[in-house]
């Protein structure tokens, strides 16, 4: 008999609020957090919105620590504040556990590039007559300008250190990167490291913010995000037909996951149990996703089966959804193929509708969502859906709320590159 | 009973050379990998040295119909592409026989540099010379067309195991750690339950990495303790030896293939060894004493104790406080039971190769265990009191057990071991 694994904590930092309670409520409200940028100047940009976190401040979770996190970027300080609350949540925040079976699986991003320092710099160093950049002068610039303190908090791994570091967990101890599905497989992974009893409890979840110069530059080049930037709040519109890209978000989300009988012994409050994970590779380009959607049904089908159930006992989907065109259309599909006749029956949100996209933070964040869905009864909507798309023909919970008790639930994220993510989270029962 | 995981085949490509015949020749007459850069003109940097791979071409590695896609590839992910094919070829797998469904990747990557050129043109419109400054209203205006449109995709680190599951039509489970200097063996590790999990018959696990561009080298100059021995670079990497100054930054990729026993018996694989613990955690005072407990963990897990283990393949950054906290660790352990266990750190030789490195180094293991001959570690001259351990220095040694400890410990605090024997 392998080992249950339940959610015992969870924090949120996103742009509908910084706690979980908050994200839910808004989310039921079907509000959108969605507004034009702030964190640089983006009025030439195509793309000038993204749901950005408003008004965070560290110390409201760490009081005076927040200082020994000065040079940290925004990834770094969004997973402190998300990891804080689910550790209070969890009644962890002390000692009493043994630390070493206590570890970390997060998938956060790399942090964000000094993008003022750095570009100004090869614009003093670029040769245009010979497209080629002075590397002696640009070494001899960059030692000058470059912030050492900042520049180190780049490296992908600094956020899982600052958060073992502060909150000392020394159990196993691992960041992925596999762009929109890290934290998903963050979370996949770090229930296999305690079913397999490598740990008692994981910290697991992710962090990410794009809302950087380069981060939109990059995006606005591949033309994945929407440009409807007179209309921030109806941009990110999954499944309907006039979406036209998706929508930067930003934050963290962190859960914590426990063995059962570690959870019950310490009379843990258990909001539900994690039961299927799969993951597959769609293996087919790095721009596109297969247009069958080959990886996805192969994940979803895969994690429904760990799950030990069967497709038709999933009472709600919280989509990947990010509106753009070939995902929603793909997705659907794989839903169909997977779900057959039930497809039209399950009930499906996005909550990228409302939160835009929060990239490596995105699957976790949405987990939580689905975690309060299955506790309250109440599923969020997919807002903004307006024009019926002949090719997404599902119910994807148009605008409104739907109040539904449902068993277990399933969370879609497929990364960039192809690696696709699928979570069941079910009711607790003994 | 959970399957056995063997390792296959290797890929390598390092400062010393990608074929294993050269790299150990090269091993055997005591050159260094670590030389001047030559990539880019490093004379402004303090540290102007690296374990730089000479000659890499990555046209060399690939079929011809792969070739157009180098090009969106930064040369971390070319290096792990090119190694990948060097270790499905070591291994005699055709990738087009196998179950796709059952076949995965799970590579170690770091932060990837942006090639400065691509930058220039966009750059250069829209600075005016002013340390700082950058134009907004220009850069979203006219930089933007200035870039090359898949410009981000050559720098995500999910990118090195995404380029090799489109190039092999590897449909399996598909991971990318970025864990530092830790990154490949947590890879490894991951790959390894994977595979006892029953989820894939084949796995290919590892890493590439690059610090040899102007950006990173100048990032490391800034905030991490590199080695300025610039007179002697060859000198410059010298894991515990009393007189090391700091890390030598490096590049390569290693690539193994892993297999489940079953699937590799079927087919008649070469094995090299097999894959018998691991176990990751944090050392938050980098003390050693978590470092120990991460090391006692896979070496239970293996169901040998410290006596077993014939030789230590340490991480070894030449660094200061890092190889006090690793050596530490490993007295800990083996301080009562082994304490003669020899210690080889292969960074000697080519520094560090960063997300890479640990599968790159654990790989001379797998060589000396079929040549029945592990190499000294380079530079080992005067013992440091604060490292009191037994480094493998001046001469070759024949393997006396079938077990080898590999360690990686990142300078925040991480740590993981793994344990592997040798098939026989």
């Amino acid at each position: 008999m392998r080992r249950r694994v339940v959610i015992t904590g969870m924090g949120a930092v996103t742009p509908l609020g910084h706690s979980v309670a908050e994200l839910y409520r808004r989310q039921v409200e079907g509000q959108s957090g969605v507004a034009r940028i702030t964190h640089f100047d983006a009025r030439t940009f195509p793309t000038q919105i993204a749901a950005e976190v408003r008004d965070f401040d560290l110390r409201q979770f760490l009081g005076s620590d927040a200082a020994r996190f000065e040079h940290a970027g925004a990834n770094c300080r969004y997973a402190l504040a998300a990891a804080q609350q689910a550790l209070e949540d969890a009644g962890l925040l002390g000692g009493g556990v043994n630390r070493r079976r206590f570890g970390i699986y997060l998938g956060t991003g790399e942090g964000q590039q000094d993008f003022f320092a750095f570009i100004s710099l090869i614009g003093r160093c670029f040769n245009p007559e010979t497209q080629t950049v002075d590397t002696r002068q640009f070494t001899e610039l960059a030692l000058r300008e470059l912030h050492a303190g900042r520049e180190r908090e780049q490296e992908p791994h600094t956020t899982v250190a600052h958060l073992a570091e502060y909150f000392d967990l020394r159990g196993p101890n691992y960041n992925c990167l596999t762009a929109c599905a890290a934290s998903s497989q963050a979370i996949g992974e770090a229930v296999e490291l305690v079913r397999r009893g490598e740990a008692d409890i994981m910290l697991s979840g992710g962090s990410h913010s794009m809302i950087h110069p380069f981060g939109v530059t990059g995006f606005n080049l591949l033309t994945a995000l929407s440009t409807r930037n007179d209309e921030p709040t109806k941009a990110s519109r999954p499944f309907d037909a006039l979406r036209d890209g998706f929508v930067l978000g930003e934050g963290a989300g962190m859960v914590v996951l426990e063995e059962l009988e570690h959870a019950r012994r310490r009379k843990a409050h258990i909001y539900a149990e994690v039961t299927g994970y799969g993951l597959s590779a769609d293996a087919f380009r790095i721009t596109d996703s297969h247009p069958e959607g080959r990886g996805a049904i192969a994940c979803m089908a895969d994690a429904i089966r760990d799950a030990g159930l069967r497709p038709q006992d999933i009472g709600y989907i919280n989509a990947h959804g990010t509106s753009t065109q070939v995902n929603d259309r793909v997705e659907t599909l794989a839903i169909k193929k997977v779900f057959g006749e039930s497809a039209y029956r399950v009930p499906i949100s996005s909550s990228k509708s409302m939160l835009g996209h929060l990239i490596a933070a995105a699957g976790v964040v949405e987990l939580i969502t689905c975690v309060m869905a299955l506790r309250h009864g109440v599923l969020p909507p997919t807002i903004n859906y307006e024009y019926p798309d002949p090719e997404c023909d599902l119910d994807y919970i148009p605008n409104v709320a739907r109040e539904q008790r449902v068993e277990h639930v399933l969370s879609n994220s497929f990364g960039f590159g192809g690696q696709n993510v699928s979570l069941v989270v079910s009711r607790f029962r003994d | 009973m959970e399957a056995k995981v063997f390792i296959t085949g290797i890929g390598l490509i390092t400062p010393l050379g990608w074929r294993a015949e050269t790299i150990w020749q090269n091993l055997r007459s005591g050159v260094s990998g670590v030389r001047r850069i030559r990539l880019f003109d490093p004379s402004a940097l303090p540290t102007q040295f690296a374990g730089e791979v000479p000659d890499f071409d990555p046209k060399e590695f690939v079929d011809r119909k792969d070739r157009k896609a180098l090009k969106v590839m930064s040369r971390p992910i070319q290096l792990a592409v090119c190694a990948t094919n060097l270790a499905l070829q070591d291994a005699g797998i055709d990738p087009a026989r196998l179950d796709a469904t059952r076949f995965g990747v799970v590579y170690g990557a770091g932060l990837i540099a942006s090639e400065l050129e691509e930058l220039g043109p966009a750059a250069r419109l829209c600075t005016n010379g002013q340390p700082y400054f950058v134009d907004m209203e220009k850069w979203g205006r006219d930089g933007l067309a200035a870039m090359p449109p898949l410009w981000m995709l050559k720098y995500l680190p999910n990118m090195l195991a995404c380029h090799v599951s489109i190039l092999h039509n590897a449909q399996g489970p598909n991971n990318s750690i970025t864990q530092g200097d830790v990154s490949s063996l947590l890879a490894l590790g991951e790959a390894w339950q994977i595979l006892r999990r029953g989820l894939a018959d084949v796995m290919l696990t590892g890493g590439g990495d690059s610090r040899l561009n102007p950006l990173s080298m100048a990032r490391l100059c800034l905030f991490a303790p590199v080695s300025r021995r610039n007179h002697a670079p060859e000198e410059a990497c010298r894991p515990f030896d009393r007189d090391r100054d700091g890390l030598v930054p490096g590049e390569g990729a290693a690539i193994f293939v892993l297999e489940s026993e079953t699937h590799a018996r079927q087919r008649g694989a070469k094995v090299y060894g097999e894959i018998v613990g691991f176990a990751s955690g944090f050392d938050p005072q980098r003390t050693g004493e978590v470092l120990a407990e991460v090391i006692g963990q896979a070496l239970r897990q293996a169901g040998v104790g410290p006596e077993a283990i014939d030789h230590i393949n340490a991480h070894g950054y030449s660094t200061r406080q890092d190889d006090i906290w690793e050596s530490a660790g490993l007295v800990r352990v083996f301080g009562r039971h082994n304490p003669h266990a020899p210690v080889f750190a292969a960074k000697s030789y080519w520094g560090n190769l960063g997300a890479a490195a640990s599968v790159a180094e654990l790989a001379i293991s797998l060589l000396a265990f079929q040549h029945g001959l592990l190499p000294p570690t380079r530079n080992y001259r005067e013992p440091d009191p604060d490292c009191p351990i037994h480094v493998l220095a001046g001469r070759w040694r024949e393997p006396r057990t079938d077990y080898c400890l590999k360690v990686a410990i990142g300078e925040r605090g991480h740590c993981a071991a793994a344990v592997i024997r040798r098939f026989s």
